[in-house]
């Protein structure tokens, strides 16, 4: 091993292909990002240099606050949804005495293969204010409970949220259950020999040996969240009105629909800098050091 | 290691300042695209590379960007395609089929040099392109399309700046509410002329369990149309003086209409979830009786009088009274704006391609005119007509001379008014969004411009 380390060479070899890769393909187009959100562009004439204009009209624009209020609601929901149950079924299909484990974990990860256009499809059907599924059920128990889902002004983040945890969930999953059973056995006996029930073994030995994974899992969530864009785009088009954009729907809507490449790269160089901090503050959060068994 | 580490970091960054760099290049691309002499860097320069000029019969191929994407797209191009055969036998159109998209695919080829020969372009399309300079000025090539063009229809070859950019085909196209004379007789509700006449005949049909008014309000267009139809109650000029800055969404006359919708909807003038239906949804309510009304453009009229026949009959838009809706019936939200078949600047022969988009035009328009049965199209058509008018075309074609037009959203001017109304318009048709709302979103975007 220290022979390998010895030899710069090598490792400079070996690292530039990877590093040339990461900076075409995510360093140069974050670069350019933050560069253009200093312009007035419209993607095609000659740029002009605004300075942090952009910034400054961002945060008096109530659509950007909108905006950040819905991805903030989404990150929030599949994060708590798709970890919370993805622990659950983890915990749950890791025990042996647990009958149909195989189906349950097939199932679960089904949704995270399908196209998310065929989801959202899906759920558009399931969430039709008139002959949708949901709506079908509350009639069928006798509850007069009926939803336009997705055009009501307040409800539809939460909507279009749900379809995103359901989707995702069986990653998460798949992730916790790996988790799990790299998890030495010995640990659970142990518990077991000092009369640890099941509930109290997996609270106080598997998930907190899990921190790792459940750190992963909270920054893939939080950062998926923040970056939404399909759902709202297949399922609601940011509708109604601008209530289900997200920053990532506003920076399309300010490029794409208005024309201002400049200020959609503001609120996309805003989207950067907050998945960053949320990433630096889960770190910080479950900061400790990697256990080895 | 700390050395090898501050090696790579520094690599990294000289990396990114070469990204940086190379913006500078872009700016020079452009700038040289501004003066029409990008040379080398233009694929449609290539696409034609081994084109000669039109005098010669030797064969030239150009790429058109157009719309193919059902029967109402490919009819005309296909018969475009056919007549220019025997026209310019010597031309061959290559075809690159345009993507609904809000002319994202058309930026981004213009953006990167890869511009077609030939692309439909609307008033927005028009504004950047001419710009960036991304479209050819068609003044003096534009000679015998001028000869053709309808009268009434010179708004939409010619822009504010006086030039010509695009061949346009389709004339002054409008908004209109169409609705079921069976199901209005048959329920005794009176066609509303009145607002109030209007929330009668929401109820009545409420109460029979008959969606009042089927509207594909996920598309935001028919909400700004519907909005629009009431503003141009109060307002001839509609939502055209609100883009132009004219006027303020708090105006009476605007607010006024923002507050009637918002009334109406309240009392289930639409459909349950709107805002998440689509065309095929909305029209599906109207064509099988469910519906009593439907808003769309006078395109369809071939749709709804094949579902309907004779019941298929179309109202002028109800006013706050009597005498407010006989002076403002014929006033119709929509209009035509300059857009059409224009021209790559950076085109091998410029003089041939404009001939071509201008011959495609006119061949659309002869299509539309004789197999569509629409007299709302751009240039004269002396061709005999094959499928005759439907009943409401030919009404319809009665009110032409003495309509007044307002615009589409799509021949708004101002991009960001534009999406600010979209938005709020379509915000509207929930009923849980005030008129206040809608009164300080749209005016944040009028004074934004």
């Amino acid at each position: 091993m220290r022979k390998y380390l010895g030899n710069k060479t090598a490792i400079l070899l070996f690292i530039l292909p990877a590093l040339l890769l990461y900076t075409v393909v995510v360093f140069y187009p974050v670069v350019q990002v933050f560069y253009r959100s200093l312009f007035d562009w419209d993607g095609l004439s000659e740029a002009k240099f605004i300075a942090l204009d952009n910034y400054k009209r961002l945060f008096h624009d109530h659509v950007f606050f909108t905006s950040l209020y819905n991805s903030a609601v989404f990150a929030v929901i599949i994060a708590i949804v798709q970890i919370t149950i993805g622990t659950l079924l983890a915990f749950a299909v890791s025990e042996a005495a647990m009958r149909g484990r195989k189906f349950v974990r097939i199932t679960v990860f089904i949704p995270v293969v399908l196209s998310i256009t065929v989801v959202c499809q899906l759920w558009l059907a399931m969430y039709n204010g008139e002959y949708g599924l949901i709506n079908k059920l509350f009639e069928a128990v006798g509850l007069s409970y009926r939803q336009d889902w997705l055009t009501d002004r307040h409800t539809a983040i939460f909507a279009l949220a749900a379809v995103n945890a359901w989707q995702y969930m069986g990653y998460h999953f798949a992730l916790l259950l790996a988790g799990v059973k790299s998890i030495p056995e010995s640990y659970m006996e142990a518990a077991r020999i000092d009369g640890a029930s099941k509930m109290k073994a997996h609270l106080r030995i598997t998930m907190p040996m899990l921190a790792e994974t459940y750190k992963f899992c909270l920054i893939l969530a939080f950062t998926g969240g923040l970056n939404a864009f399909a759902n709202m785009y297949i399922m609601t088009s940011g509708g109604p009105g601008t209530t289900t954009y997200t920053l990532t729907y506003m920076m399309f809507r300010s490029a794409f629909r208005v024309g201002e490449f400049g200020y959609g790269s503001a609120s996309a160089a805003f989207l950067v800098i907050e998945c960053l901090i949320v990433t630096l503050i889960i770190n910080k959060l479950i900061a400790r050091d990697p256990i080895v068994y | 290691m700390r050395k090898w580490t501050l090696a790579l970091i520094s690599a990294t960054m000289v990396m990114g300042l070469a990204a940086c760099g190379s913006s500078n290049d872009n700016k020079e691309q452009n700038s040289a695209n501004t003066g029409n002499q990008a040379a080398g860097n233009n694929a449609a320069a290539a696409n034609a590379g081994d084109s000669t000029n039109s005098s010669s019969t030797e064969s030239v191929k150009l790429r058109i960007y157009a719309q193919y994407a059902d029967e109402d797209t490919k009819g005309p191009y296909d018969y475009a395609v056919a007549e220019l055969k025997k026209a310019m036998p010597n031309v061959e159109l290559e075809l690159d089929v345009q993507a609904q998209d809000d002319g994202q695919k058309l930026k981004t080829y213009a953006a990167t040099g890869n511009l077609p020969d030939i692309f439909q372009a609307g008033l927005d399309i028009i504004s950047t392109f001419k710009k960036s300079g991304n479209i050819l000025e068609l003044d003096k090539y534009a000679d015998d399309f001028k000869a053709k063009i309808q009268p009434s229809a010179m708004n939409t070859l010619v822009t504010d700046d006086g030039h010509i950019y695009a061949f346009p085909y389709a004339g002054n196209e409008v908004a209109m509410l169409f609705y079921n004379k069976e199901l209005f007789a048959a329920n005794n509700v009176k066609v509303p002329t009145t607002y109030d006449e209007m929330m009668a005949a929401v109820n009545a049909f409420n109460a029979k369990g008959i969606t009042p008014l089927a509207l594909f309000a996920k598309e935001k267009w028919p909400t700004v149309a519907l909005y629009d139809m009431f503003a141009s109650r109060n307002d001839p000029a509609g939502i055209t003086k609100l883009d132009k800055g004219e006027a303020k969404a708090s105006d009476p006359e605007y607010k006024t209409a923002a507050e009637e919708i918002v009334k109406l909807v309240k009392a289930g003038m639409l459909p349950k979830g709107a805002t998440n239906l689509n065309y095929d949804q909305a029209a599906a309510l109207f064509h099988e009786g469910k519906a009593a009304m439907f808003l769309n453009g006078q395109w369809e009229i071939d749709a709804s009088t094949k579902a309907l026949g004779e019941k298929l009959g179309y109202m002028y838009v109800p006013a706050a009274d009597a005498a407010a809706y006989e002076s403002s019936k014929l006033t119709f939200s929509g209009g035509g704006g300059p857009g059409g078949y224009a021209v790559n600047p950076q085109t091998k022969d410029p003089e041939l391609a404009a001939k071509v988009a201008a011959f495609i035009s006119l061949k659309y328009a002869e299509f539309k005119f004789t197999q569509r049965g629409t007299p709302m199209v751009a240039t004269k058509v002396d061709a005999p007509v094959v499928n005759k008018f439907p009943p409401v075309m030919e009404q319809l074609s009665k009110d032409i001379p003495s309509m007044k037009t307002t615009a589409f959203s799509w021949g708004l001017s101002n991009p960001k008014f534009k999406a600010a109304i979209e938005d709020a318009a379509q915000s509207l048709m929930t009923g849980g969004y005030s008129p206040d709302d809608f009164v300080s979103d749209v005016d944040a975007a009028i004074s934004s411009k």
